[in-house]
C-alpha cells in the first residue's frame, strides 16, 4: 500500500493534500463541490476569540493570475465555531485543523484555553500574519520575539496537540523565522500566507481598499511560495506544508520536490474545486508507480 | 445529503446577439442540475488560463426542463471568453447558487425595475410566477442608453405592461429608468404594492431616493464581484443598516435577494 500518510507532531493525516485557511470557509460551504472526507485535512477560516465583522469597503480585486483580498478575518468567534461550525465539519467526515488568530495577547491566551477544553481538535495552525494591536499593527510573524511568544504560549497551553505555524512571506529571512517557530515548539510550519499588495484608483488617486493594503494570493505568488518552502526545508527538521498559488498537479509535485511534506490549496478552489481530489489521485498514482 | 451543484460541463445550444454588447445564451441543462429559483445564479469558469482567474457570476434568466438561459454582456476579458464560445462547445459552470429568492404573496400585482443585464433575474421571476399563477398585473420598467441597447425584445410577453426609457429618447421615455418610474408613480400608473429591482447600485439607490416608501416590499437582487460564490470566502459582502457593530452579508450565499431597506447603501462598494 502506498505511503501517503504524513505525520505532524502526534497526528497522522491520511494524505498530504489539505485545504488552506480562508477560501474554504468553515468547510461545509464546499461540501457540495469537494469530497472533504477524502482530503488529508481542512484548515478552517481563522477563528478569533470574539466574532469579527471583517473589513469595510471593497474586499476583493482580481489581478493578473492573482487575487487581492481584504476580508479582515471575518469570523463567527470561538463560541459559535466550536458550538456549530466545527461539529458540522466533523460530521462531514473531514479532518479539521483549526486556524487561530494571533491578535492581542490576552484574547489569544483565552482562545488557546478554549481550544484546550475541546477534545475534538488535535491540530491547530497559528495565523501569524495577524496585525498585532500591542505592537502598532505589525504582523506578529515579522518579529522573532513575538513569534517565539505566540508559538511557545500555544505549545504550553496545548501540550500533545499538533501545532502548525503559518508564516508570512513579508519578511527578510523566512527560514530564520521558521527556525524560531521550531525552537518554540512548533510541530510544523505552513509557508506562505498572502503577500502584501495594494491597488489605487488612478482617477481619484486613492487606494481601492479601506485598509489600503490587501493580501495577494493565487498563481501569481507560486514562485515566491516555492522559494520559501525550498529555503525553509533545508533549515528545519519539522515538516513544512507548502501553500501559495498551487493551481495544478504539476505545481503540487514541485512543492513536494522542494521539500514540502504536504501542500495546501486555497484560491484555486474558487475556480477549480476538483483540483484537490485530482492531486490526491496523482500523488496516489505516483506512489503506486514506485512500488 | 449533498446537492449536486457541479462543476457541470454545459453545452451551448444557441447564442443570440440581442444588442451590440449583449448575448443571450441557451445552455443544455446539465444532467442533475437542481431546480433553480428566481434570483439564483450560476458561476462560469473562464477557460483554462489563470488570467482571468475567477469564475464570473450570471443570474439565471430562465430554467426550463431542458435548458438554462443566461444573459451575458461583453464587458471585459472574462465575459469576452464566454461570448466567444460557439454552439456545441461547453461552459464549465457551478450552480444554482444563492440562497434567497424573489417572493410575492399569491395574486399580488408587481412592479419590476431593471437596468442592463439586471433584466435577467426579473424575467425569470415573472415567467416562474406566471407559470405558477402567482402574479396579478405586472409592470416592467427598463432603461438603456439608446434604443439599440434595449433588451426588452426578449421579454415583451412576460409582463402585462413594458415601459422603456432611453437616455437619448430614441425609444420610449426620454431619460433614465428611475425618472420614468417617478413619473409613472406620480401619475398613479403603478400598483404600489410589491417592487422588485435589479441593476447597478446607483440605480437602486436613486430609485429609493425618488420614493419607494409606499410599497409594502422592495426586494432587490444585488450584483457584485465574487470569488467563491458559496459564502465561504466572505469577499462579496454587503453592509446592512445597523445601530451597533457593522453587519455584513454575503451577496452570494445570503443573497442575492435582499430587502432594499435593509442595505446600508452609503457604505456599500459594489
Amino acid at each position: 500500500m502506498a505511503q501517503l500518510e504524513i505525520r505532524i507532531g502526534n497526528v497522522t493525516l491520511k494524505n498530504p493534500v489539505i485545504l488552506a485557511s480562508g477560501p474554504a470557509g468553515y468547510g461545509a460551504e464546499y461540501a457540495d463541490f469537494i469530497g472533504l472526507e477524502k482530503l488529508g485535512a481542512v484548515v478552517t477560516k481563522t477563528i478569533s476569540l470574539n466574532p469579527k465583522a471583517g473589513n469595510s469597503g471593497r474586499r476583493l480585486l482580481e489581478t493578473p493570475s492573482g487575487l487581492l483580498n481584504s476580508v479582515g478575518l471575518e469570523n463567527v468567534g470561538a463560541d459559535l465555531f466550536f458550538g456549530e461550525k466545527l461539529p458540522r465539519l466533523l460530521e462531514l467526515g473531514a479532518k479539521p485543523i483549526v486556524s487561530l488568530a494571533c491578535e492581542g495577547r490576552e484574547d489569544y491566551l483565552k482562545l488557546l484555553e478554549t481550544v484546550s477544553g475541546n477534545d475534538t481538535v488535535d491540530m491547530v495552525e497559528l495565523n501569524l500574519s495577524c496585525p498585532n494591536v500591542d505592537c502598532g499593527g505589525m504582523a506578529v510573524g515579522t518579529s522573532p520575539e513575538l513569534l517565539n511568544w505566540y508559538v511557545s504560549s500555544a505549545r504550553q497551553i496545548l501540550p500533545g496537540r499538533a501545532l502548525l505555524a503559518k508564516l508570512t512571506p513579508n519578511v527578510g529571512d523566512i527560514a530564520g523565522l521558521a527556525e524560531v517557530c521550531q525552537d518554540a515548539g512548533a510541530d510544523g510550519v505552513t509557508a506562505i500566507n498572502t503577500l502584501l499588495g495594494m491597488d489605487i484608483d488612478p482617477d481619484t488617486g486613492k487606494p481601492i481598499f479601506d485598509r489600503v493594503v490587501a493580501g495577494l494570493s493565487g498563481p501569481a505568488i507560486m514562485p515566491v511560495a516555492l522559494r520559501a518552502v525550498y529555503e525553509i526545508s533545508s533549515r528545519v527538521r519539522i515538516p513544512v506544508l507548502g501553500s501559495g498559488g498551487i493551481t495544478s498537479v504539476t505545481d503540487a509535485r514541485k512543492f513536494l520536490a522542494a521539500g514540502a511534506a504536504g501542500i495546501q490549496i486555497g484560491t484555486a478552489i474558487f475556480y477549480d474545486p476538483g483540483l484537490p481530489e485530482r492531486i490526491i489521485s496523482a500523488v496516489t498514482g505516483a506512489q503506486q508507480g514506485k512500488e | 445529503m449533498n446537492m449536486n451543484r457541479g462543476p457541470f460541463q454545459a453545452v451551448i445550444e444557441s447564442k443570440e446577439q440581442i444588442s451590440p454588447s449583449t448575448y443571450m445564451l441557451t445552455l443544455q441543462k446539465p444532467e442533475g442540475f437542481v431546480e433553480a429559483m428566481p434570483g439564483q445564479f450560476v458561476s462560469i469558469k473562464i477557460g483554462d488560463s489563470t488570467s482571468p482567474l475567477l469564475r464570473r457570476p450570471f443570474s439565471i434568466m430562465d430554467s426550463t426542463p431542458g435548458s438554462l438561459l443566461l444573459l451575458v454582456k461583453d464587458v471585459g476579458p472574462g465575459t469576452s471568453y464566454i461570448v466567444s464560445r460557439k454552439p456545441s462547445q461547453t461552459l464549465d459552470l457551478i450552480g444554482p447558487l444563492g440562497e434567497t429568492y424573489f417572493d410575492i404573496p399569491s395574486g399580488e400585482d408587481a412592479v419590476f425595475v431593471a437596468g442592463g443585464t439586471g433584466l435577467a433575474p426579473l424575467v425569470f421571476t415573472a415567467r416562474k410566477w406566471a407559470k405558477d399563477h402567482r402574479i396579478g398585473i405586472s409592470h416592467f420598467l427598463y432603461g438603456a442608453s439608446t434604443e439599440r441597447e434595449l433588451l426588452t425584445g426578449i421579454c415583451r410577453e412576460d409582463f402585462t405592461y413594458v415601459h422603456v426609457a432611453t437616455l437619448d429618447g430614441s425609444e420610449g421615455f426620454e431619460g433614465d429608468v428611475v425618472k420614468m418610474f417617478n413619473v409613472l408613480r406620480e401619475k398613479g400608473a403603478l400598483p404600489e404594492r410589491y417592487l422588485f429591482s435589479c441593476g447597478p447600485a446607483g440605480m437602486v439607490k436613486k430609485l429609493m431616493e425618488g420614493g419607494t416608501e409606499n410599497f409594502k416590499s422592495h426586494q432587490t437582487s444585488l450584483e457584485t464581484v465574487m470569488a467563491c460564490g458559496v459564502g465561504a470566502c466572505r469577499g462579496c459582502v454587503v453592509p446592512l443598516k445597523s445601530s451597533g457593530a457593522p453587519v455584513y452579508r454575503a451577496v452570494c450565499s445570503e443573497g442575492t435577494v435582499f430587502e432594499a431597506d435593509d442595505i446600508d447603501w452609503e457604505n456599500w462598494r459594489e
